[in-house]
């Protein structure tokens, strides 16, 4: 287990205050949370749980997804490729099992990330959950195709974001992040879009389009070909977007994308992100979560600051 | 089970095998006791995490590697330099820092008075030292490896090759069904190529003797968040994506459907 974040900070009894952040209707210890299916509890083994924020659970859908067929990952260059096919046990099961066993464990605020193919059936999911008690808000995963939009997927349509997420918001007083691709043409539009039907906050980047190809056969490495990109090869990519995105909106970002290191939270912040998610980087270093909120708590204890002193102050 | 942990050991020993194999040794009380055939560890040479843009190289990940021998907290990982993340690995020394996460994964099932045939290709043969360690001295053992030349075989009770140049000429499975009537067998744990462990199935199958196979995946948590390195198990209609990582590496061996990866 790591060190207790009390003890690290006994000297100055500031340094919680100076971590504080808002996500929307949430407040937040730390700016840290994680991103979705890159981290359950057995993370919570490896450092003090106190770190994160708030915790973000893999994404779950109506119906089980028995997911992608093998291979489903590839580590590239810089940076990893995943075709997992979004696998989880369905909403009941969710609900069933895992639920109770996160409010028994979780002391920070529980997001839980769905999605769905149609808009029916994410307000019919929103309206489950709804009734459950010990979540504190959502994410909602628009990367997925849309049944009632010939596949295409939902996040990349500014009205039918819109449409979206303006029916989910008229159903919960909760924290409604919306969970944005990268896979565009103008996030910023889309944001925007999410924000004026209701969304209290954004979440961004999902992964990239990525592949990689056996150069000696000619096989691709991922079974289904194209693959979703993450790690830290995408983050100048993400912290492009934070920035676009943060120029646009008011509501806060939670930003991801390639963050491995407390400087890259740093950037992140400075580009206008309210709070942080690791994703890759949980999967790289155990203890990645750790030395990010320590590293940024001695960054802002040594200079007197708070988050919200440098939040989007990037200088151009 | 208990939940993998996070350490950092130094490494004790390094002991030279064939060209391409190595062991690595670390001391781990508590984990010597509580570990067991057929579980792995995520190892990797100890980086410079905390801050990758400082130290200015991009950090990969852990890689799985199963637990070839336990002498009471004296852990060795006898591994094979086939790729990047191994390679990284066999440049360590006596006194290098390993990462670790583990123990992981559930192990073979030990069970009293059987008679067992263990059968291991190429780098499957590791976990089935610290197997056979555990079941000699309440069965008969029996043990059948393969591997495609002289530098791919280790000690055991019978050596198949694909060049000939020790022991049997030809793949380790072509003596299966003799060897399982021979000795009486009862229980089969295999640990190797995945067509190696289908073609192992089939004859088990066919003469339903009970079979534990011990599976390799592409890993990227290596403790059953992330969903990656699945294989469907369960029958031929009714299926599901079992991690590796978790649910395995041993599986029983008819219950993964060998054609579906």
């Amino acid at each position: 287990m790591g060190t207790h974040l009390s003890e690290i900070f006994s000297q100055s009894l500031t340094a919680r205050e100076q971590l504080k952040t808002k996500l929307g209707v949430l407040e937040l210890n730390t700016p840290l949370t994680v991103a979705s299916g890159t981290f359950d509890l057995e993370n919570l083994e490896f450092f003090d749980p106190s770190c994160l924020g708030a915790f973000v659970c893999k994404t779950i859908t109506k119906e089980p997804q028995k997911g992608n067929p093998q291979p489903r990952l590839y580590e590239t260059e810089a940076g990893l490729l995943n075709s997992i096919g979004l696998q989880n046990p369905g909403l009941d099961l969710f609900i069933a099992e895992k639920l109770p066993k996160y409010r028994e464990v979780l002391e920070m605020p529980l997001i839980v990330s769905f999605s769905g193919s149609s808009i029916d059936e994410f307000a019919e999911i929103l309206m489950r959950l709804e009734a459950c008690s010990g979540i504190s808000g959502y994410e909602v995963n628009i990367s997925c195709p849309n049944v009632e939009n010939e596949g295409i997927a939902f996040g990349i349509s500014e009205e039918i974001v819109y449409k979206l997420v303006q029916r989910l918001s008229s159903m919960t007083e909760r924290e409604l992040c919306i969970k944005l691709s990268p896979n565009v043409t103008d996030i910023a539009a889309i944001a925007q879009a999410a924000e004026a039907a209701g969304a209290s906050s954004i979440a961004l980047i999902n992964t990239l389009y990525g592949m990689a190809i056996d150069y000696q056969t000619g096989v691709s490495r991922i079974k289904k070909g194209i693959a979703g990109y993450s790690g830290i090869g995408i983050k100048p990519t993400a912290l492009a977007l934070t920035y676009k995105t943060a120029q646009a909106v008011k509501i806060p970002i939670l930003a991801m994308g390639g963050i491995y290191s407390w400087q890259d939270a740093l950037e992140f912040i400075w580009a206008g992100a309210s709070a942080i998610a690791i994703g890759t980087a949980n999967f790289v270093n155990p203890l990645s979560a750790f030395e990010i909120i320590m590293g940024l708590g001695e960054y802002l204890l040594a200079r007197n600051l708070k988050l919200q002193d440098i939040k989007g102050g990037v200088t151009i | 089970m208990n939940n993998p942990q996070y350490r950092q050991r130094a490494i004790q020993a390094r002991e030279e095998l064939t060209d391409d194999y190595f062991i690595l040794w670390i001391w781990d009380e508590a984990w010597g006791a509580a570990v067991r055939p057929g579980q792995f560890f995520e190892i990797r040479a100890l980086a410079s995490l905390e801050d990758a843009q400082v130290a200015g190289h991009i950090p990969k990940l852990f890689k799985p590697i199963s637990i070839y021998d336990n002498q009471g907290g004296r852990i060795g990982f006898m591994i094979k330099n086939v790729g990047k993340g191994t390679n990284a690995l066999s440049k360590l020394r006596a006194g290098d820092m390993l990462e670790l996460l583990g123990p992981a994964g559930n192990g073979f099932p030990v069970y009293r008075g059987k008679h067992a045939l263990l059968i291991s290709g190429g780098i499957g043969y590791p976990p089935m030292w610290y197997l056979q360690k555990e079941l000699i001295n309440h069965n008969q053992v029996y043990w059948m490896h393969g591997g495609a030349t002289q530098g791919d075989t280790f000690p055991c009770d019978e050596i198949f090759t694909e060049d000939g140049s020790i022991g049997k000429k030809g793949r380790v499975c072509d003596g299966l069904k003799e060897n399982i009537a021979k000795y009486d067998i009862d229980i089969v744990y295999s640990c190797g190529p995945l067509p190696m462990l289908a073609a192992a199935t089939a004859i088990t199958q066919e003469l339903a003797i009970e079979h534990y196979a011990s599976l390799e995946a592409y890993m990227a948590c290596g403790i059953g968040v992330c969903y990656g390195c699945v294989i469907p198990v369960g029958s031929a209609l009714n299926w599901d994506y079992l991690r590796v990582c978790k649910e395995g590496p041993v599986f029983k061996a008819e219950e993964v459907r060998w054609e579906l990866i």
